[in-house]
């Protein structure tokens, strides 16, 4: 069994444990076998000192429900080899909020073009900074800050 | 071997791609042997805009997330708001969600019926979808005063009471839609073209489907009955009598037979809503229109609810202020379509088209 650091239950009735990040894939692993068979979704929050990594596990067979969190400093484990699903939800999540998954086949930008500077559900990204993309010629996205580089 | 592989780029300006999607797919002859879906062309980051506004503010942007069944968008929204807030919704409001509900998932199907025959090369379908449609969508007009993006659903109930002219026309609707249906049906199932291009292609296995968190009326043509209506029941499902279609098969035309069975068993539920419907509020007076910016919460929720695409839902953190601190969609769409590339392998390129559109993907609820 792997340890859990605290737990709760959110305002819908779903049982939430916090884990330490170091034991974050062998609990995930545990609770595979235990019949949650579905990874529903990956969210990064971003609290400012510190980052959040949240996953909402489903079980298909009892109906089950499980929340589970992890507090991190920019690397968490990948979760691609319990979850197949877990390769978008973990790159968007790359993408946007800036988490890196250690073991992740692919970590490249999911929603935005390569080369984007910063990661817009970060609570400090610069909202007045327009960037511009355009589609080079190998069909590699390119970003600019210049207006005429890009749409 | 591997330079007679040929890569040849699918979308993003396709129109059986259903929105802007783009694959990348690897070729040898006729078969595929990799693909790769590039995702992100509509990509407005909603979750950001929604976190920058007050909680009535946010409905919007939920509804622009599945903008052909925006009603099921916002029903994920106002259950999940509500749990976080503690609001109590009066009864008559929940069944006259449950019954709007009930006919977007109509309408949504019924694009996607249009739009599935279309890529199999039938013209005649579509119309006949769209003319059905259409009646739904006068309905939705003269309840919420829309066609399209609703804005109907508010913390706390609805915006207007059902008319008795509205009930009068959902009657007339559901009286005669079966019948309607079962034209369009023979459509499908009595050509033998449209029959040989689907059976046996784009299978999904059921341990794939679990595996990428595929869920809706995918998960159920890959033979599991989970349908959160009747397995997690929210509003007043358990109260109601339907049936949740199985099939086994996991390929297009199961698919096709899934949502073609749901449709029916929609109507049924609106036929037993209609029957139901208790007098009362249609809104909790305690939260009329001026009061919903003033809303806090503290903590968090996810309330899952079965939208026509699958497991919709919206994980909210509040902290303490007017806004939420994080507004995470989750969109059965985005889930569904990462299992592209299992569904493609080992298929012939021609059944690329029906593989994609089977998936019913909305794009502006899988770039959000």
């Amino acid at each position: 069994m792997i340890p859990i650091e605290s737990e709760g239950t959110s305002k819908d009735g779903t049982r939430t444990v916090y884990v330490a990040k170091e034991n974050i894939l062998a609990f995930m692993k545990e609770r595979k076998d235990e019949g949650f068979d579905v990874l529903l979704m990956i969210t990064g929050i971003d609290y400012k000192d510190h980052l959040e990594v949240v996953y909402h596990l489903l079980s298909t067979t009892n109906g089950n429900r499980l929340v589970v969190k992890t507090k991190t400093d920019e690397e968490v484990d990948s979760m691609t080899g319990l979850w197949a699903g877990a390769n978008w939800h973990e790159r968007e999540t790359w993408d946007l909020v800036g988490i890196k998954f250690k073991g992740h086949p692919n970590l490249k930008r999911l929603l935005l073009a390569e080369g984007w500077v910063g990661h817009p559900l970060r609570k400090d990204y610069p909202l007045d900074k327009k960037q511009f993309v355009n589609l080079g010629e190998d069909g590699e996205d390119r970003v600019s800050f210049d207006p005429r580089e890009g749409y | 071997m591997e330079d007679k592989l040929i890569e040849v780029n699918f979308g993003p300006q396709h129109p059986s791609t259903h929105g802007v999607l783009r694959i990348k797919v690897r070729l040898d002859g006729e078969y595929i042997v990799d693909a790769y879906p590039v995702i992100g062309y509509l990509h407005r980051n909603a979750e950001k805009l929604a976190e920058m506004g007050y909680y009535p503010k946010a409905m919007i942007y939920v509804d622009r997330l599945d903008y052909v069944a925006s009603l099921n968008g916002e029903l994920g929204y106002v259950l999940s708001a509500e749990k976080l807030m503690d609001i109590q919704v009066p009864e008559r409001a929940q069944w006259i969600r449950m019954m709007l509900v009930e006919l977007n998932r109509v309408a949504s199907h019924l694009i996607w019926f249009g739009t599935h025959g279309l890529d199999m090369g039938m013209l005649t379908p579509f119309f006949y979808c769209f003319r059905e449609r259409e009646r739904i969508l006068r309905i939705f007009d003269e309840v919420t005063g829309s066609r399209l993006l609703y804005n109907y659903f508010a913390i706390g109930g609805v915006y207007s009471d059902v008319t008795p002219k509205a009930i009068e026309m959902i009657r007339e609707f559901t009286g005669n839609f079966v019948t309607k249906l079962e034209e369009i049906e023979g459509i499908f199932k009595k050509n033998y073209i449209y029959v040989k291009r689907t059976t046996g292609v784009g299978k999904l296995s059921l341990e794939d489907a679990l595996s990428y968190g595929v869920t809706g009326p995918m998960l159920r043509a890959s033979g599991k009955s989970w349908d959160l209506r009747k397995n997690q029941p929210y509003l007043f499902y358990k109260d109601i009598n339907f049936d949740v279609p199985t099939r086994p098969e996991g390929d297009v035309y199961a698919r096709f037979l899934v949502r073609l069975e749901e449709m029916k068993q929609s109507i049924k539920i609106v036929e037993q809503i209609l029957t139901k419907l208790p007098e009362g509020d249609f809104y909790n007076k305690k939260y009329a229109k001026p009061m919903l910016i003033r809303l806090k919460a503290n903590g968090e929720s996810y309330v899952p609810t079965e939208s026509p695409k699958g497991e919709f839902g919206i994980y909210l953190v509040g902290d303490g202020s007017t806004m939420p601190y994080r507004f995470r969609i989750r969109s059965p769409s985005f889930a569904n379509l990462s299992a592209t590339p299992v569904m493609l392998k080992g298929y012939k390129i021609a059944d690329l088209t029906a593989t994609v559109s089977s998936m019913d993907p909305v794009f502006g609820e899988v770039d959000r």
